[in-house]
């Protein structure tokens, strides 16, 4: 600093230092900034601003456009911090400034065993953090990108990646593993922010002696699986974390497995400060079908059946809405959503599903749906508390699944145990949709045309808007009443991300990751020359 | 091409006796200059009829084998003929051009390390502005990995030669917003409608041109180049000792499987 002061002579008006990133401001989550992957701890991506509204839609205009090198699908959401944002790619971390799309540094790693996807990154005190395919959680100086540490989470070796975005808490990072599909067996762990020092370290296949590895028929456990894949919520107030849990291994041969294999395909709530087990709730006992239980858990508090409740609700892969109660994980209610689900008649009072018989893979092939990509998946939801909605993606439709005996191959291999093919029951089709918070009731549909497969997530704001992404390439804007769609744009690359919006100086920004670029949009302003 | 590659690839496995010898890099240099700059540069660089063999090209012969190969040899079907030195002194220039391309991690620097670093942070001041394994400022480049990136050469430059060119992302620079607040920092991006500076108080800060009334670029670099007058000759030579060191990238790739780096 001296030396800057000498270089100008200079001992003039300071701007006051900008503070660092608090666990307060991670949990206040100002609507200026998108401070976690789903924007705040409860994961409701709903935003407070409102300068975009259905009313001014119309003049959205793309911002600017930032293309990422060597990457043909970015699946990030950007955090945004003062007006810098921060994504990442499966190798690499990039601070921009977020009105005019301008690189402020890249950071990439060196090298890596393996590959694969990256969903973004977390954020707190001075520091980036973000995990590598080598299942590494790197942290990063927020200010120019240089290397602080690295703290293993999972032997790569042996066949782990980390594509999760990484949750901050107050001083610690926790995230997770991937995949449950090679029989690796999932866990999550939280690092000291400051040092990288593992804090904890949570098993999601119990070991013998411990509850839960009777669920597991002999040493079925081993090769387990239950990975934990995407980033959960957390409750300050009862200082729970929530993660969903991923699929059993072998995905499609279950009868090596019998049994319920917990914990496999449940919601858990871990003490934040322990790592310790406080309650779970599985949603498919005994899966078959790989519908992996990660998808985002949404915490509301809402009234159910005439009293307030802490409830988190979660659209499963299954293709069953539920809502339960977050202090204690008790089944409050639970609806399909999708048409087509043939595996289970209902659910029973305790949540557990009414099974069809004869509706899990066999040697022969048996249509079952929803299909294996799951009747919704990694795609974030949204909650608005001004319509009491839940949205989110669905994919409708069905698929022959198959099973074959295979052999646990150690050091990272596909341990799926054969898989699926086409139904003649109509190709897969990707909606938008909207469905009453606790109820589970149907509101509205949008159909994606053309859309056969998982898109983006979605966003919902105070403008009455929610935001959502094509596979195809559109990004839309949808009235968040009835679903009407109110304004699109082709980004001409596949969307596969959820979209984020912040606001800095006074201007509202939506941005998404599109393909290879990000993309930003704004209100148009014919004041904007010199800019 | 094929011929090449055999050549390239296939080389016999001889390594260089003099091998980063000092003395017989100098000789080297003194050989070079005097018997291959007809077609190669002076002092490694471009000539009129030869490529320069400094630097880090994908052509380049790498290994001591096959730059000794072709010293002796010459390359044929290039204009590069036997040279018809003596095997000691084609040693010698093999040892000078692979010099002219080692990074500082790759020579033996002599000098107390651990005072290099002492040095570092102390009575250098050089951490107050870079970062080494996390630690430091961040206002100039980080460090931890300047030993693969430079030679030692430029690593010795950088601390006792002022630059002609401040590199893009290290420029001073003051600007004077549209309501008179006045900063001054680090320039890392600019363009006609934009510009983002780390701050003195290590904020980044964004403005659009049309934010800022003023900016002021400085043009030296905040970078002190008199190292050889504040520090002795051994205190200089202890810190590039420790600089020339610094290789984490090289020790990250041969060490995969670390828990906890750094």
């Amino acid at each position: 600093m001296m030396k800057l002061a000498r270089l100008f002579c200079w001992a003039g008006f300071l701007l006051p230092a900008v503070a660092q990133v608090t666990y307060q401001d991670l949990k206040t989550a100002d609507p200026r900034n998108w401070l976690t992957y789903s924007g705040s701890y409860s994961s409701q991506r709903h935003s407070l601003l409102k300068q975009i509204d259905s009313g001014n839609i119309h003049a959205l205009v793309p911002k600017w456009i930032f293309h990422v090198p060597r990457q043909e699908r970015l699946e990030s959401v950007p955090i945004v911090v003062n007006g810098v944002m921060y994504i990442t790619q499966s190798r690499a971390a990039y601070a921009l400034d977020g009105r005019t799309g301008r690189s402020i540094w890249s950071y990439r790693y060196p090298s890596t065993l393996g590959q694969g996807d990256n969903r973004g990154a977390a954020v707190y005190g001075n520091r980036v953090y973000f995990t590598i395919p080598d299942a590494f959680l790197i942290a990063l100086d927020a200010r120019t990108g240089s290397f602080l540490w690295q703290s293993k989470i999972a032997e790569a070796k042996d066949g782990y990646w980390a594509p999760a975005a990484p949750l901050a808490l107050n001083g610690k990072i926790v995230t997770g593993v991937a995949p449950g599909d090679y029989g690796m067996n999932g866990l999550l762990a939280a690092f000291d922010a400051a040092t990288g020092k593992q804090l904890w370290r949570w098993d999601a296949i119990p070991k013998p002696g411990e509850p839960g590895n009777e669920t597991w028929a002999g040493d079925s456990w081993k090769t387990g699986g239950g990975d934990t894949w995407l980033t959960g919520s957390y409750d300050p107030e009862l200082s729970l974390i929530y993660w969903g849990i991923g699929n059993p291994a072998p995905d499609f041969d279950g009868d090596v497995r019998k049994g319920d294999n917990l914990y496999t395909e449940s919601m858990v709530a871990l003490d934040a400060d322990t790592g310790k087990l406080k309650w779970y709730f599985q949603f498919t006992p005994h899966d078959t079908a790989d519908w992996d239980a990660v998808e985002i858990p949404v915490l509301v508090d809402a009234p159910f059946e005439g009293k307030m409740r802490k409830l988190l609700v979660q659209a499963n892969r299954n293709g069953f809405y539920y809502v339960l109660d977050r202090t204690n994980g008790k089944f409050l209610n639970g609806t399909p959503f999708s048409p087509h689900l043939n595996w289970a008649t209902g659910l029973t009072k305790t949540g557990r599903p009414i099974r069809v018989p004869g509706i899990e893979p066999s040697l022969q092939g048996t249509n079952v749906c929803p299909s294996v990509t799951g009747a919704t998946n990694w795609m974030s939801p949204a909650y608005n508390p001004d319509t009491g909605y839940f949205y989110f993606e669905a994919v409708d439709g069905c698929q022959i699944q198959l099973k074959a005996a295979q052999k646990f191959r150690p050091g990272g291999f596909p341990f799926d145990a054969t898989g699926v093919t086409e139904s003649p029951e109509g190709p897969l089709q990707t909606y938008i949709r909207a469905i009453g918070l606790t109820t589970g009731k149907p509101q509205w549909e949008y159909k994606l045309i053309g859309a056969r497969v998982y898109g983006a997530g979605v966003l919902s704001t105070a403008g009455g808007l929610i935001f959502a992404g094509s596979p195809e390439g559109s990004f839309l804007a949808l009235d968040a009443k009835t679903g009407r769609e109110l304004w699109h744009f082709n980004t001409g690359e596949t969307i596969k991300a959820s979209p984020m919006t912040y606001s800095f100086k006074g201007e509202q920004y939506v941005a998404v990751e599109a393909g290879s670029n990000v993309v930003a949009f704004g209100l148009f302003n014919p004041n904007e020359e010199g800019r | 091409m094929a011929a090449l590659a055999q050549q390239t690839s296939n080389p016999p496995a001889r390594t260089n006796p003099l091998s980063g010898n000092e003395q017989a890099i100098e000789e080297g240099h003194e050989i070079y200059n005097r018997t291959c700059t007809t077609c190669h540069g002076v002092n490694g660089a471009a000539g009129a009829r030869g490529p320069a063999l400094a630097g880090r090209r994908g052509y380049q012969r790498s290994t001591d084998a096959s730059i000794f190969d072709a010293i002796q040899g010459g390359i044929p079907g290039t204009g590069m003929p036997p040279s018809g030195l003596a095997i000691t002194d084609i040693w010698k220039v093999a040892a000078y051009i692979r010099s002219l391309r080692a990074s500082a991690s790759d020579t033996f620097v002599p000098g107390n390390v651990s005072h290099g670093e002492q040095i570092f942070w102390d009575k250098g001041d050089c951490g107050s502005c870079h970062m080494i394994g996390g630690r430091g400022g961040i206002l100039g480049p980080d460090l931890s990995s300047i030993g693969e990136e430079r030679t030692l050469r430029q690593i010795r430059d950088a601390l006792t030669q002022p630059r002609a060119q401040i590199p893009d992302g290290y420029r001073p620079v003051e600007v004077v917003t549209t309501d008179g607040r006045r900063l001054s920092g680090i320039l890392k991006n600019e363009n006609n409608f934009s510009l983002q500076l780390l701050d003195s108080h290590d904020q980044l800060q964004l403005f659009t041109r049309d934010e800022l009334r003023e900016v002021r670029y400085g043009h030296a670099s905040i970078m002190p180049a008199n190292y050889d007058k504040t520090l002795s000759p051994a205190e200089l030579q202890d810190l590039l000792a420790f600089l020339s060191r610094q290789a984490r990238d090289k020790i990250h790739r041969s060490r995969k499987n670390t828990e906890h780096e750094p």
